[in-house]
């Protein structure tokens, strides 16, 4: 097995006022040989005065890395011919940078890794030479502006990784607010160092990889160079030691110039500076400029405010957005609704403006405002949106927005009591409908008093009311079919009608002296087995519309025994965020048979009563997570939860809030999302062929379940899925891994899982296939682009042990 | 007013005839001599400040410092069409003091010589002698100050340039401590080894003229505040070297003869050991050489100075303008410096220049432990002949050992006119611990006033 070695050479244009070692303004995009002077230009008899500005900045970056800090930086002279470079030597420092010895942490496929910085360094730029037909021209505005070179130890080992440090390096760099990070018009240039050799023979020959102007092409640059190298070795060959360069439009490295010796560069100590020796001062100076870094912000926000993986993810890419965050939080914002906010309707508004929050008419003041005036229950959510659109389209404060459109709500209870009991009063005929048994007019009931009042009524307190007036709570029962609703008739269980669920309760005391009016939709007609995906779009369309409804006091869903896993599952990535109780329950035999089918309904149904919102299987008098279910053994005791320290029930929701529910979208999106996806169980003998197959029959996603922590046969034989990884990672084709036994996935402990990992594999900790699957089918419907799935899928859950 | 320059050379620009009379002394001089790459009085008028303590006072400069609107040619070939867009902060700080830029000097191309015959624009020649060479590189300083074409003049000493010329020409030269005096504007040929520094007729002027170009300069991050210790030694301590020095005829017996003079003035004397001295040249050559390579790797024909009419592409434009804008001198030199600043031969050459260098340092810090100021010879031989009679190449950097110690320890140094020796001027110096310039001109004072230098045949204070 071969192992790579990737290090990179990062160069980043420091954001300075002026140039390094001149006075000249240090900004790109100005009329050619504007910003120079004879110092850049190189001119007889100048000398270099080092810029403060961009020492500091130095330094920062290099305390960000965790370097040692030079106590006595010195300069020196790197000496080459090229007509860009006016003194033909460029100012840099060799023996003695700025900071050595780093380091930076990254996270990926959950494991957490230290890459070694081996120096930080200041130095100058060179100018740009333009060939133009017969002449060469030359610009030398970008002539001696601050670079800094940041050269890591050889501690990556593929493009993925490679490039989530790239990113997270960018972060940081602009965090620190020491570069703009900018990747396509260099300001944040990468060149990488690869080699390959067998495991544990050390580095091989290194190869230089140059022109990689985005993360997407490091990574796919050093994916490509890494199998290149791996199959001259493979051949017998050697690879040579040479510089590369990806060419974007054909997605290869090509040779760029043989490198038979390197070049001699004869540094030696630059006389016309003096060593740059700090003193406390500046250091202090330094430190007091450190930010928090956006890992650790990230991890904060996390623990602090209880963010999803993917909020704090989304608020930390920015530091101006995580600053608002805090800003918004600062003013008594709710961390949870801030962040909802920022990730959904706020996001979308800056997305369509392509602007960054700061520099939107959004302030902090503002939205902490909108968001309590929404606490308030002085607006409701509907209005609320149309206050945040308002404020990105008239820059005016949410007041003034509410005032001129007559926005405020009425959360006056005696004010709406009076409204309503007019309201129930001139519709007394219905009022009678409703105590009959039929639920069905408190929706017209609703829309008068919004009519009554324009739509300024508050909605919750409205519906309490109400209820309060008509005496009314609503358990809708929807069915699924399934043993639960099913009958038996010649030896055989076959679908049924949900009974008449009334009959249940005949003594209504059973709901401790609560009306409770039972409604009972028919979703499904099947058993468990033959569920299909407009099946799943029909329930979670009906479910969405049942939570908007309002009168809803809680959901209970009958559903066969065999799929349960996967539908609990997919309900929880839905719902997680539900503000009343969604039960799931389902019976091995159907009724009549046993006791079981109607005590589970009962069971579910009462425990709907308790209020307690989330998602939950009520299965016997037990309650099992949604997530992780296991179906173990036939039997309503036959379900299990795995890998949970404490039961799931609620959480934050990886659905945005302003998702479309409508059923054909939802039918279309579950489609799309299940004909590229496959479950794929790992065992002995198991063919990569299969597999390659199914990736040319277009499936984009597989769930390998694998065993144990994660393994599996990686060694070159066909009966290795190693070929599988190799040709799906060439064709972006994700590999999700889940295993068969309980425990966690994490490729912690075995060299075939090292494997895995290095081929881009994605542990997905404590997942069990079936929810892994749901949550899979829910990222990719959410999601607009496949990193952004991909993430979703990585964002972990806290009481998921991992 | 600086009491150090006559008052005729400070109203020389106030008269029409004053200045006629001056134009024509120098073009008289200039005839037999050719000390000015460039002589524009009236430029240097349009630059001048018209106040200060050198109010109307006319001074040259060495072509290798940046004077706005002049030429600035280094004594190359590359250069020679290069007009400077900037003043060096020695030069601006006299002219902020009301002194006028007459004209720049002759010198070695890009200071590498001790002739000036090493410069490709122009031969210079010695006023005492016109068939012998000046010394250099500062050569057409110390010729214009000894001829009396101007009162002092700026040099630059990397291993001796100022003192040299000085010593040969019979005039003061002045090489401040490595720092003192901003080299912003200096163009560099081995930066951590040169300075800025002053040629003149007496030793007041020296130190007026030093007192007003040094300081710490934020264009210049090697310079430094002038901190003395202030300190005055009554009788200051000189030492001598004893030994076969490889002097000769006539250097020798100005060295006898200057430490015979300098006890009988009541400076007592004690022989002392300076056993680095036999390393200098080597020391001093190698980093000189690696440095120099890389200053004069800029000339390259593209942004600035002698540039092909055509060339294929930028690297044949570079090799060119290099091959036929540089002479062989410098050529060699950047030759060599590129050799020893090679990765695997750095250890051999440049890396142990630099522990030479810090045993010389050393070397000299414990010779001044013991006395106050150092007394030796500037050059082995007095001025020589141009051409194949004088001393070789090969031969002239073996002999700057005496010279070339002081720039490697960045020590203050002053060479005087000792003696006449066979009707040639003879220059020793005295050297003295950092910051301690003080100690040469008080010594040197005493002995001006015994000894007054003498001035070449045809010199004239008033331009008669």
């Amino acid at each position: 097995m071969y192992q790579s070695y990737i290090g990179l050479e990062i160069h980043i244009q420091l954001l300075t006022r002026s140039k390094v070692f001149c006075g000249c303004k240090a900004s790109f995009g100005d009329e050619p040989n504007t910003n120079i002077c004879p110092v850049c230009m190189g001119y007889p008899g100048i000398l270099p005065a080092l810029n403060e500005e961009a020492i500091r900045m130095a330094y920062l970056t290099a305390l960000a890395l965790n370097c040692e800090i030079s106590r006595n930086t010195v300069f020196d002279r790197k000496n080459y011919y090229y007509p860009d470079l006016p003194k033909n030597y460029q100012i840099s420092q060799f023996g003695a940078p700025v900071g050595k010895n780093g380091y930076m942490d990254i996270e990926f496929h959950r494991r957490r890794k230290r890459i070694r910085i081996n120096e930080v360094h200041l130095e100058e730029d060179a100018g740009k030479m333009i060939h133009a037909g017969e002449v060469s021209l030359l610009d030398f505005n970008r002539t001696g502006t601050p670079l800094l070179e940041i050269v890591t130890a050889p501690d990556l080992e593929i493009g993925e990784e490679a490039e989530v440090f790239i990113q997270n390096f960018r972060k940081m760099v602009r965090y620190l607010g020491v570069c703009d990070g900018n990747m396509e018009e260099g300001s944040l240039r990468c060149d990488a160092n690869v080699s390959v050799n067998l495991r544990g023979r050390g580095l091989g020959q290194k190869v230089e990889i140059k022109n990689l102007n985005s993360s997407k092409f490091v990574r796919k640059a050093l994916n490509f160079e890494i199998e290149r190298q791996e199959e001259i070795l493979e051949r017998g060959g050697t690879v040579r030691q040479e510089t590369r360069q990806w060419n974007e439009n054909r997605d290869l490295t090509e040779a760029m110039r043989i490198k038979e010796s390197a070049q001699d560069y004869r540094y030696f100590p630059e006389p016309d500076l003096p060593p740059f020796t700090p003193d406390e001062e500046f250091l202090h100076s330094v430190s007091s400029l450190m930010v928090e870094l956006p890992l650790s912000r990230k991890k904060r926000f996390m623990e602090e405010y209880k963010l999803t993986d993917g909020q704090a993810d989304f608020i930390c890419e920015e530091r101006s957005r995580a600053d608002f965050f805090e800003q918004t939080i600062a003013l008594g914002a709710d961390p949870h609704q801030t962040a909802t906010w920022m990730s959904s309707d706020v996001k979308r508004h800056l997305n369509r403006l392509g602007t960054e929050v700061n520099e939107s008419p959004l302030t902090p003041v503002r939205l902490a405002k909108i968001l309590k005036l929404l606490k308030e229950k002085k607006i409701h959510v509907k209005i609320a949106k149309q206050v945040v659109e308002k404020v990105f389209t008239e820059d005016l404060d949410p007041e003034e927005i509410i005032r001129r459109n007559g926005w405020e709500q009425i959360t006056d209870r005696n004010e709406l009591g009076r409204i309503i009991e007019r309201v129930l009063r001139s519709y007394n005929h219905v009022m009678e409908q409703v105590h009959r048994g039929d639920s069905k007019p408190v929706g017209f009931l609703m829309g008068q008093i919004m009519k009554a009042t324009s739509g300024r009524a508050e909605p919750q307190l409205t519906q309490k009311i109400l209820w309060e007036k008509l005496s009314l709570r609503v358990v809708n029962i929807l069915s699924m079919g399934g043993a639960i609703s099913a009958t038996f008739e010649d030896g055989v269980i076959v679908p049924g009608r949900l009974g008449n669920v009334k009959d249940l309760f005949p003594d209504r005391k059973s709901f401790n002296g609560k009306r409770i009016r039972l409604e009972a939709l028919e979703l499904a007609n099947n058993l468990s087995e033959e569920i299909t995906p407009e099946d799943w779009a029909l329930l979670l369309a009906t479910i969405n519309e049942k939570l908007k409804s309002t009168d809803s006091a809680g959901i209970v869903i009958t559903h066969g025994t065999d799929t349960l896993p996967y539908t609990a599952s997919l309900v929880y990535w839905f719902f997680s965020d539900t503000e009343i109780p969604i039960v799931l329950t389902a019976s091995s035999t159907v009724p009549g048979k046993s006791p079981e089918a109607e005590e589970n309904l009962k069971n579910a149904i009462s425990s709907t009563l308790t209020g307690e919102p989330g998602v939950y299987v009520i299965l016997g008098d037990r309650s099992y997570s949604p997530v992780n279910l296991k179906f173990q053994h036939v039997g309503t005791g036959g379900f299990t939860n795995w890998n949970m320290e404490k039961p799931l029930y609620r959480g934050p929701s990886i659905v945005p809030g302003d998702f479309d529910f409508n059923r054909e979208t939802l039918k279309a999106g579950l489609e799309d999302g299940i004909n590229r996806s496959f479950i794929a169980r790992v065992f002995p003998g198991m063919k990569a062929d299969y597999l390659i197959a199914l990736i040319n029959a277009g499936v984009k996603f597989f769930i390998l379940e694998l065993y144990d922590t994660g393994t599996a046969n990686l060694r070159e034989t066909p009966y290795s899925i190693k070929n599988t990884l190799l040709y799906g990672r060439e064709r972006g084709v994700k590999f999700f891994c889940t295993s068969q036994q309980e425990g966690i996935v994490d490729f912690s402990e075995y060299i075939t899982s090292h494997e895995l990992w290095k081929e881009g594999a994605i542990p997905m900790g404590g997942l069990t296939t079936e929810s892994a699957y749901t949550k899979l089918l829910v990222s990719v419907m959410v999601s607009e682009t496949e990193e952004e799935a991909v993430r979703l899928m990585e964002s972990t859950y806290e009481s998921i042990s991992i | 007013m600086v009491k150090s320059i006559s008052t005729e050379w400070k109203e020389i620009f106030r008269s029409s005839e004053k200045k006629n009379n001056y134009l024509e002394y120098v073009s008289r001089w200039e005839e037999k001599i050719g000390a000015f790459l460039e002589f524009n009085p009236d430029l240097g008028l349009k630059l001048a400040s018209g106040k200060g303590v050198f109010e109307g006072v006319p001074f040259a400069v060495k072509d290798n410092l940046a004077v706005e609107t002049f030429h600035l040619t280094c004594g190359s070939r590359i250069l020679k069409n290069f007009l400077c867009p900037y003043t060096a902060t020695a030069v601006k700080k006299l002219i902020d003091e009301g002194a006028v830029v007459v004209g720049k000097t002759n010198m070695d191309e890009f200071g590498m010589g001790s002739s000036t015959d090493n410069s490709a624009l122009k031969t210079t020649s010695n006023p005492w002698d016109l068939n012998r060479v000046t010394g250099g590189s500062s050569g057409g300083s110390a010729a214009a100050v000894a001829a009396g074409l101007v009162p002092f003049a700026l040099g630059t000493d990397t291993g001796g340039s100022i003192r040299q010329p000085a010593a040969f020409c019979g005039v003061y030269g002045f090489k401040p401590t490595y720092g003192v005096v901003s080299r912003y504007g200096l163009v560099a040929y081995a930066s951590s080894l040169e300075t800025v520094g002053v040629l003149a007729k007496n030793i007041s002027a020296v130190r007026e003229i030093f007192e007003v170009i040094r300081g710490e300069d934020p264009m210049d991050h090697t310079s430094l505040e002038y901190t003395p210790s202030g300190k005055i030694i009554s009788e200051p301590v000189l030492g001598v070297l004893g030994g076969d020095l490889g002097l000769d005829e006539e250097t020798e017996r100005s060295y006898r003869k200057t430490i015979d003079r300098l006890n009988k003035l009541g400076f007592p004397t004690i022989e002392i050991d300076l056993p680095t001295m036999e390393y200098v040249v080597p020391s001093y050559y190698t980093i000189a050489m690696a440095e120099a390579s890389a200053n004069l790797a800029r000339y390259d024909g593209i942004r600035y100075g002698y540039r092909p009419e055509f060339s294929e592409n930028p690297d044949e434009l570079v090799k060119t303008a290099r091959n036929r804008g540089f002479g062989d001198e410098v050529k060699l030199r950047i030759l060599i410096g590129t050799y020893v600043l090679r990765s695997g031969f750095q250890e051999q050459y440049y890396v142990r220049a630099q522990k030479i260098r810090t045993a010389i340092r050393e070397d000299f810090a414990r010779v001044f432990s013991e006395v106050d100021i150092i007394l030796m010879p500037v050059f082995p031989v007095i001025a020589f002949k141009h051409g194949s009679e004088g001393l070789d190449q090969f031969q002239q950097k073996l002999a700057d050992k005496f010279t070339s110690s002081v720039n490697l320890a960045g020590l203050p140094a002053l060479a005087f006119p000792a003696s006449v020796e066979g009707g040639l001027p003879v220059g020793m110096q005295f050297i003295s611990p950092p910051f301690e310039e003080e100690r040469l001109f008080r010594v040197a004072e005493v002995y001006e006033r015994e000894f007054p230098p003498a001035d070449p045949p045809g010199y004239s204070a008033d331009w008669r």
